[in-house]
């Protein structure tokens, strides 16, 4: 069968087309990896990076410990606070909320999702902020656990309803009451796409910056305290970003550079945990 | 809460330099010489202007060194956030290069609820990114400062210009203005100053932390537009000396009251601050100071905190470290760019500290030497 | 929707008292996210009846934004989003819906298309931040020098491209929200179109049409729901971008019909002048800027699931 030399011709159009457009759309994904690493690997290999918090303005040299250590406090404790109610949501949801509760959840999980970041650093100013009278850690973790919620729960609806019924009904048939079935059968044969939802809500919550703005606020010096206001990284690379220092502008490319790996390293962890579980 | 003990030292400069590596290791002397107040251990948040930023961060890091057991957390966040978190008491001491107003004032509580003293006097100048035209080249009037911020004044080869700069080849290329977006004390002296200078300005735009930018283009910080200006050709802006100096931008020389034209500086500051003896936190302008080696748009940047502080041990640890910071601190002004202040201001300053109590006592224990 | 599972015949059961305990905890953890919508609602619209109560609706047409003479309106920052995000989309729509072709359909390089799905969704992971910090320094050279002078060059006779490029404003940061949304706009378009049932589309080959003619006439027509809700998905992610948009959008408060001049953004003003607010009016405009913002949001993202829900409950009942 041969197709008229135009159809031939436009299908062949098309098909580069389409090429093309992958191609156009690959390319800032490479330049901007490319670029973050070759800007930001001799910060992270300057000595003290790791160690120093930063010296004060046009003093050379300094690190950014005390922008790590807050990264990891805020979202840890931001964890805490998400992962089990967010988790128990989930499990509701699968177990309990086939009705107008549940889809009520839904909803305000979808609404959550979609909301600016920037929102979520006015709900923790305004919540947490304004009536403690202190910038803190504490706030900034309370602003990204509701940022990280519908994640997480998502996750875990999707993850509890893949499980099959008929290990439900194997241990209901048992007769195990249903609570023991859902944290002792279903939840644990659900884990691997709990944890990786828990796992991605981290990552993203790790590179937010807008929500910390008024809530953690930034700190020059390590601090460990939550009811203190505390560094962290994507603070380091938005200010330093616009300061006119050359060591600080390396500085934010550095931190850029461990926030992507840290995002990265936890995506990844994420899908070899699946395949470890899956196995 | 860091104590911040271990130092690595790393010579730079006059500053002694100190990176807080953890709560281990060799103890330090956390007590003062004479005349200097042992503070207690507190941990102190403060936020606002941009201005004094670079003396500031210098100056907390070498009181921290000196007294490992207080940490001060200063973020430059500008003068309208400093004196809005201190309203909103989300801060322990705010600071401002524009003194609170009466509304301010009142928000807080009331004249008498705040202090407010003067930490640092440093001046502003006009950076610009031209290629071929060097450091101080550029002459300006206040007539073409005000020209090009009103947008009157377009291109670098505008005849207006020409007339100042015989002997410096502008390009014909577009000016690209940069001001603050942010509330600004800096904005403030500037405005203040185009106000001053120009009535075209003062009824068009006006003064304050914020105006309505007749042109341009809004970043954040001193830190921002400075670096804004750097990555763009043919712009210029008003930045505080210190980011100027330490970052090798080129400045023009400005023409002040006298009809002089100078190169910003402390020395200039100084020049100008000289000319007005009587400033509080009410009259507090000096900009287009007269004098020949007046910096003529120069500023005091402040410092406000409650008179009545809730906390004893943070209350005492945050007057001893502001009466150090305006008597011996003063040392790590001259090092990033700004001024010693006036002896006289030094004086008010800590009678105004000695005001501020907690519970009913004074906080400021050992009387500072004059 | 997933059908309903069969242990909900388990309701007939007398609850013991541990399932009790349990569905309230479960209940209890479903209340708890809805009193938080509650109080994200109440946090954002309290502060906000202060500039609501002054300005009313006024505050959507008026082009005002004066700190010094408390006077303050919503235009200039809605136009800069508005803008700013029909960029976005504009030159992300049809890039992404290519890309998606391909990912989804393409039978060539075969090899190539697992690293590049990768890629791709690891952009998505890329904090806004990061991609800023790029875009501060890699990207507005770029565009100053080559890109806008090319523009004004080649179509420099219109509006939109008079003015001198500094790099900063609203063609770069539309361009910086393309970059974002793409892998939104590609991974949604992509599962939309392989939703498509199979039998379409070798129905249509054997009928002796090209692959090219496929796509047009019965995959994209069939998607169509789909992808509108894609689009509708990735602007809502455009027009709340925060942090990246800040630091190339130039921060000017001004309506301009040049795409080189700068701008502002809701989410920027909201980021540069939150913490500065001094008086209730200014901060309480701010706030309604956030309520505005919010909203928006809101109806796109709800309007967008609604057409996904469509799609993908259309796409079952026809599989």
């Amino acid at each position: 069968m041969s197709l008229p030399f135009v159809r031939i011709l436009l299908d062949r159009v098309v098909g580069a087309l389409v090429v093309l457009c992958v191609m156009v759309a690959a390319i800032p994904v490479l330049v901007l990896f490319l670029f973050v690493i070759i800007k930001g690997l001799p910060g992270i290999l300057t000595p003290g990076f790791f160690t120093q918090s930063p010296h004060p303005q046009g003093v050379p040299g300094g690190g950014v410990l005390n922008a790590i250590i807050g990264t990891l406090e805020i979202v840890g404790i931001g964890s805490l606070l998400a992962v089990p109610v967010g988790v128990l949501i989930g499990i509701f949801l699968s177990e309990y909320g086939r009705n107008q509760v549940g889809d009520t959840v839904r909803f305000i999980s979808d609404v959550l999702t979609g909301l600016p970041s920037i929102a979520f650093g006015i709900f923790g100013y305004s919540v947490v902020v304004l009536t403690t009278h202190h910038f803190s850690a504490l706030s900034a973790s309370i602003a990204l656990a509701v940022l990280m919620l519908p994640v997480i729960l998502r996750a875990t609806e999707t993850a509890l309803l893949l499980v099959p019924n008929a290990l439900r009904e194997a241990g209901l048939a048992l007769g195990a009451p249903r609570w023991r079935v859902t944290l002792e059968i279903v939840v644990p044969a659900a884990l691997g796409g709990i944890v990786t939802g828990a796992l991605l809500a981290m990552a993203r919550a790790a590179g937010e910056t807008a929500p910390l703005l008024f809530t953690a606020f930034g700190n020059d010096i390590v601090q460990t305290n939550p009811l203190q206001p505390m560094g962290a990284l994507a603070l380091t690379v938005f200010r330093n970003a616009l300061v006119p220092y050359p060591n600080l502008q390396d500085q934010a490319w550095a931190a850029a550079l461990l926030l992507v790996i840290l995002v990265a390293a936890t995506n990844i962890l994420a899908r070899v945990y699946v395949r470890r579980i899956q196995r | 809460m860091m104590s911040g003990a271990r130092f690595v030292a790393a010579a730079s400069s006059v500053l002694l330099l100190a990176a807080c590596g953890g709560n281990t290791g060799v103890t330090n002397p956390s007590t003062g010489g004479p005349g200097v107040p042992t503070p207690p251990a507190a941990s102190l948040t403060g936020a606002g202007a941009t201005f004094p930023a670079p003396f500031y961060d210098a100056a907390r890091f070498a009181y921290n060194q000196k007294f490992s057991q207080v940490t001060i957390n200063y973020q430059s966040i500008g003068s309208g956030a400093g004196i809005q978190q201190l309203i909103k008491k989300t801060v322990d001491f705010g600071a401002s290069d524009v003194p609170m107003n009466a509304s301010e004032l009142a928000s807080a509580g009331g004249s008498d609820k705040v202090v407010q003293i003067a930490s640092t006097l440093g001046t502003e100048s006009m950076a610009y990114n031209l290629a071929g035209v060097s450091n101080g080249q550029l002459r300006l009037t206040p007539k073409t400062i005000a020209g090009i911020f009103l947008g009157t004044i377009k291109n670098w080869n505008d005849p207006a210009l020409a007339a100042d700069n015989s002997g410096v080849s502008l390009p014909n290329q577009s000016i690209t203005v940069v001001h603050r977006s942010d509330g600004s004390g800096t904005t403030y002296i500037f405005t203040d100053y185009l106000s001053t200078v120009s009535a075209d300005w003062k009824t068009k735009v006006g003064k304050g932390k914020s105006v309505s930018w007749p042109v341009g283009q809004g970043a954040k910080g001193n830190e921002a537009v400075a670096t804004t200006i750097k990555q763009t050709p043919g712009a210029i802006g008003y930045v505080e000396l210190a980011y100027v100096l330490q970052t090798n931008m080129t400045q023009a020389s400005l023409q002040n009251h006298d009809g002089n034209f100078v190169i910003p500086s402390p020395e200039g500051a100084t020049a100008a601050a000289s000319q007005f003896l009587a400033v509080n936190p009410s009259q507090f302008s000096i900009v287009d100071a007269p004098g020949k080696n007046s910096a003529p748009i120069s500023g005091y940047s402040w410092l406000m905190l409650y008179t009545d502080q809730p906390d004893k041990t943070k209350g005492t640890a945050l007057v001893d470290f502001l009466d150090w910071l305006v008597t011996d601190g003063q040392q790590y002004a001259a090092n990033v760019h700004y001024a010693r202040l006036p002896s006289n201001i030094v004086r008010d300053d800590i009678n105004s500290l000695k005001t501020v109590t907690s519970g009913g006592s004074t906080l400021l224990s050992v009387p500072a030497p004059s | 929707m997933v059908p309903t599972p069969l242990v909900a015949a388990s309701h007939q059961r007398p609850l013991v008292s541990g399932d009790r305990v349990f569905s309230v905890i479960a209940y209890g953890a479903a209340a708890l996210i809805m009193l938080i919508a509650v109080i994200f609602i109440i946090a954002l619209f309290i502060p906000a009846l202060p500039a609501i109560t002054k300005f009313g609706l006024g505050f959507f047409t008026s082009r005002t934004w004066d700190p010094v003479r408390n006077q303050f309106g919503a235009l200039t920052a809605i136009y800069g989003t508005l803008v700013t995000s029909a960029i976005a989309l504009l030159i992300a729509f049809p890039i992404g819906l290519g890309a998606a072709l391909f990912l989804a359909e393409d039978a060539r390089l075969s090899l190539v298309r697992g690293p590049l799905s990768f890629l791709i969704e690891l952009l998505a992971g890329i904090p806004s931040v990061v991609i800023g910090l790029w875009a501060f320094f890699i990207l507005t050279p770029l565009m100053r020098d080559k890109v806008d002078p090319f523009l004004q060059h080649t179509v420099g006779f219109l509006a939109l491209f008079k003015g001198t490029p500094t790099g900063y404003g609203f063609l770069t940061a539309g361009l910086v929200l393309a970059i974002m949304v793409l892998p939104i706009m590609i991974a949604l378009s992509r599962d939309v179109i392989r939703a498509v049932p199979r039998e379409l589309r070798e129905a249509s080959l054997a009928l002796g049409a090209t692959n090219a003619e496929t796509i047009w006439s019965v995959i994209l027509p069939y998607a169509r729901v789909g992808i509108t809700g894609a689009v509708l998905l990735s602007l809502g992610r455009a027009l709340g971008e925060t942090i990246a948009v800040t630091m190339v959008i130039g921060n000017t408060m001004q309506i301009s019909a040049s795409l080189f001049a700068s701008g502002y953004t809701l989410p920027s003003v909201i980021a540069n002048e939150f913490t500065e607010a001094t008086g209730n009016v200014y901060l309480g405009s701010l706030f309604y800027l956030g309520v505005v913002l919010v909203l928006i949001t809101i109806v796109v993202n709800v309007l967008a699931r609604l057409l996904i829900w469509r799609f993908s409950g259309s796409a079952r009942a026809s599989a």
